[in-house]
């Protein structure tokens, strides 16, 4: 547990300072063919200062959570920036939006919490059903992993904030053989929450298995897709990354400043009608989203950014400084992995809402085409150019899902692929272990419906 | 207690406690971090940090812990808790420490940065890049300078010290001319000192001005089975499938595509690949693997036969295989005898693929992605800067149809590459 009340040290403050103190824990046990490889929990905690002064930015952190050790980091952050101040005078007089607000979440679990010993039994559990009903495949997978992120804030500006803010996975990867050559699929649990939320009864998770086990053997059976331009539906899984990677990315600020295709097109027509794309802060529908941002590690009060309303472009994602930059407000995306990284500007929650159609209906709609159902990774440009590898998937032939497809990738112009989208699924789910690297790894929320759109499929 | 005692104290305690085996590690440093944002100098950081890293084997079961606070109280409560999760855990024959070694000391760099001098870096290139490739935008450029101690120590006795400190730069950058935008791209090298223009490091000036190349770009004409010549940047791309297969998950897990293929030819002939962390033409590189051992350089594929798989102890006694004798990485590929020129000459049609953004290979190796920041080249000639090409293939049938290897090559500080060249590749 750290300090949640910081504001006895505003008086080391002499310019716009934030400081903030922090703590990640980590609990990691991995299972392979029934053997425990991973067994190991990890704590990194500390205090870091930023501070701002004629346009540049100085920052500090030490492991130490003493008082003396806060004074000299406050101190450390100020020097450095008078350091960059002494060799920069090209921003002098640069001041930032002065904005701020309050908040305290604790989203800590209200069950009582395992030892490791049942984490272990609960793996064993569902490695062992796996064992015993597909014996036929050639390796098994699971692996547990709790990240508990707890912040307490305190700018110059006046902000005060604390959060804890914890995520629990469970992945399962499953490998057949197929004449000598392996075939592997892997699902993942879990989410907001701690481990205890998610996974205190394996044999809820028997049914998930039984179907990732049938997807495997009929993608062990399954086709090449056949190279080109096509109709696809993107499930939720896949329609998340490319509102995020795609769409989300071109339109941070910061990078927008670094010469994103984004910054040509506000106002714009840059998708159907069909398309609004919301960077949620921390709700929805009154749903708490699987990361939820109330305020920044800048201390700005953290809103909703309607980036796509109605196919037209509407906002950039900010911080304070790119705000300035822009003359627009904050939008509260600031946000830090660890006590010792700079907050950068980064998405939360980020999806296209949901339309009117359903799943059936846009199967129907397809004569020749593909129900894309998982994403492996995905990458972005600054062109909104994107490649999604794509692990499960199924032909659609004459509005009827077919045979499951190997392993494939999709890739497209995101602004292009947006005004082919003509159908939009009215259910909403998120995936459960969304990161995003940006100089820092970072939880984000992605997912949303699905969409009908036209993208590039890789064949053979 | 000295924060250098720290390790020897956990493993007494360990031991006292009940452990059979044991294992510490603490280690500390500094990293000053200057910032360039969207072309402007932003951030100024500087991180301190320590940790322990503490690992207790009792009745054959295994904990692992890691935390950043060194009070004696802490440090107790974590040996207490380390053990009992050994305790809770599920017993395993292949769990071990590394056998008694005779006690070293290494170290590599300077302990201090020259921090007027990375600014002057820094703004130098930065002037640079304006002057030379004015349509290029600098989006981030990160200098820093890294110095660390660490102390390992088990209860078998082994007792390495290291210390090191190194500079590392790395820049992304896009270009952009009116509302015609290339690819972003990104580059970067490390050093021990910082006597080098930062442009001139690994292949920096070379990517910047094939992306102020590529604000035009254009898909390739038809789809075709061609050649691809991988540039040193991208290599890693496609070998870390190859070097996956060769480690500690696959190999354990069963699906590893080598495993009875030992002192067998895996890839073509032309093909030799080391890992070598003492090589002193590395800035990067290491002294003690991670599970106890000093570091040894090494050679992985020889000629294109495979002489070693890359087991750590624990990989070694799990599936039988003989331990690596590093920890991998710091990879240098041996140079061939075609220059670039004449590889590109030999080309009928294909791509110069200097950044690969791809799916994740299946388990049999085959990828399919789109080629960034490339070149369509035909008839021996480099056409054009591309955009929404793919390309896609088999990696294993890649790396088994190697056409050339470059006399040139790249050093990154941490790794030396090549140009590969690979015939039969789909381009589409």
């Amino acid at each position: 547990m750290i300090n949640k009340d910081l504001n006895k040290y505003s008086s080391h403050f002499s310019r716009y300072t934030e400081l903030r103190m922090q703590e990640n824990r980590n609990n990691h046990i991995s299972m392979v063919n029934g053997d425990v490889m991973g067994n190991s929990i990890s704590s990194s905690s500390g205090v870091s200062s930023r501070v701002y002064n004629d346009g540049n930015w100085g920052f500090s952190s030490s492991p130490d959570l003493s008082d003396s050790a806060i004074e000299y980091v406050v101190k450390n952050a100020s020097d450095n920036v008078m350091f960059m101040n002494k060799r920069n005078k090209e921003q002098c007089g640069f001041i930032l939006p002065d904005i701020s607000g309050h908040h305290e979440v604790d989203l800590s679990t209200n069950c009582v919490r395992n030892d490791q010993r049942q984490w272990i039994d609960f793996l064993s559990n569902i490695d062992d059903y796996i064992a015993n009903k597909y014996s036929f495949l050639s390796s098994r997978t699971v692996v547990l992993s709790g990240l508990d992120m707890e912040k307490s804030l305190l700018t110059s500006a006046g902000s005060t904030s604390y959060s804890m803010t914890p995520r629990g996975i469970m992945y399962i990867s499953l490998t057949m053989d197929n004449n000598g050559e392996p075939v592997d699929l892997m699902d993942v649990f879990g989410g907001l929450g701690q481990l205890e939320d998610h996974f205190l009864d394996p044999s809820h998770f028997y049914n998930d298995i039984d179907i990732l086990v049938e997807h495997l053997q009929k993608k062990s059976n399954g086709v090449y897709a056949d190279a080109g331009m096509k109709d696809v539906i993107l499930d939720a899984d896949l329609a998340g990354i490319l509102a995020h990677e795609a769409i989300g990315h071109t339109t941070e600020a910061d990078l927008v400043l670094g010469g994103s295709v984004a910054g040509e097109f506000m106002g714009e027509q840059v998708a159907s009608e069909l398309v609004t794309l919301v960077d949620y802060a921390n709700t929805i529908n009154n749903q708490v989203c699987p990361v939820p941002v109330y305020i920044d590690d800048e201390g700005t009060p953290s809103t909703d950014t309607v980036i796509i309303e109605d196919g037209s472009l509407k906002s950039f994602m900010h911080n304070k400084d790119s705000a300035r930059h822009f003359n627009t407000t904050p939008t509260g995306n600031a946000r830090a992995y660890a006590f010792s990284d700079e907050p950068l500007i980064r998405m939360r929650n980020t999806a296209i809402q949901p339309g009117k159609s359903t799943l059936k209906e846009m199967i129907s709609s397809i004569d020749d085409g593909y129900y894309l159902m998982k994403s492996s990774n995905g990458q972005a440009d600054s062109t909104s150019e994107f490649m999604f590898g794509v692990p499960l998937g199924y032909e659609i032939k004459g509005g009827k899902l077919g045979n499951a497809i190997k392993d494939t990738t999709i890739s497209g112009v995101a602004f292009d692929v947006l005004k082919t989208i003509d159908m939009i699924s009215s259910d909403m789910t998120w995936s459960a272990g969304g990161m995003c690297g940006k100089k820092q790894w970072i939880p984000v929320g992605m997912g949303g419906p699905a969409i009908k759109c036209k993208v590039n499929i890789g064949g053979r | 207690m000295q924060d250098k005692d720290i390790p020897d104290y956990c493993i007494e305690q360990l031991i006292k406690a009940g452990a059979d085996k044991a294992q510490c590690v603490y280690s500390s440093g500094e990293k000053k971090e200057l910032n360039v944002d969207a072309g402007e100098f932003s951030l100024f950081r500087t991180n301190a940090n320590h940790g322990v890293s503490i690992m207790a084997i009792k009745d054959q079961k295994k904990g692992s812990l890691s935390i950043n606070k060194i009070a004696k109280d802490d440090i107790d409560q974590s040996i207490k808790t380390v053990l009992k999760m050994a305790e809770s855990s599920m017993q395993d024959e292949s769990y071990d420490i590394s056998e008694y070694q005779e006690a070293e000391s290494f170290s590599k760099g300077n302990k201090e940065p020259a921090l007027n001098t990375m600014y002057d870096r820094m703004e130098e290139f930065m002037d640079y890049s304006a002057n030379t490739f004015p349509t290029t935008i600098i989006e981030q450029a990160i200098l820093d300078f890294s110095s660390g101690t660490s102390y390992y120590r088990n209860s078998n006795g082994v007792s390495f010290d290291e210390s090191e400190g190194s500079y590392s730069f790395s820049v992304m950058f896009t270009s952009k001319e009116g509302k015609d935008i290339s690819s972003f791209n990104s580059a970067g090298f490390s050093s021990l000192d910082i006597d080098l223009a930062l442009h001139e490091g690994g292949s920096i000036n070379r990517l910047l001005e094939e992306s102020a190349a590529h604000v035009r770009t254009k898909a390739v004409p038809n789809k075709f089975t061609g050649d691809i010549i991988v540039t040193p940047d991208c290599i890693m791309s496609f070998m870390g499938f190859i070097l996956g297969n060769l480690s500690d998950f696959r190999l354990i897990a069963g699906t590893s595509l080598f495993r009875e293929l030992m002192n067998q030819q895996i890839v073509h002939n032309s093909l030799s690949i080391h890992s070598k962390p003492l090589s002193d033409n590395l800035s990067g590189g290491y002294f003690v693997t991670s599970d106890g051992y000093k570091a040894e350089d090494l050679t992985i594929i020889k000629n294109g036969t495979l002489q070693t798989f890359l087991l750590s102890l624990y990989g070694s006694k799990k599936t039988g295989l003989e331990r690596v004798p590093n920890s991998g990485g710091s990879l240098i590929i041996d140079t061939g005898e075609t220059p670039l020129e004449d590889m590109i000459k030999s080309v009928d049609k294909g791509v110069l693929l200097s950044r690969f953004s791809g799916g994740s290979p299946s388990d049999n190796g085959d990828f399919s992605g789109v080629a960034k920041n490339s070149f369509y080249i035909e008839n021996g000639n480099l056409k054009y800067p591309i955009s929404e090409t793919m390309v896609s293939g088999n990696i294993i049938n890649m790396f088994q149809n190697i056409k050339h290897i470059s006399k040139e090559e790249v050093n990154f500080g941490d790794e030396i590459f090549p140009w590969i060249q690979f015939e039969g590749i789909t381009v589409s």
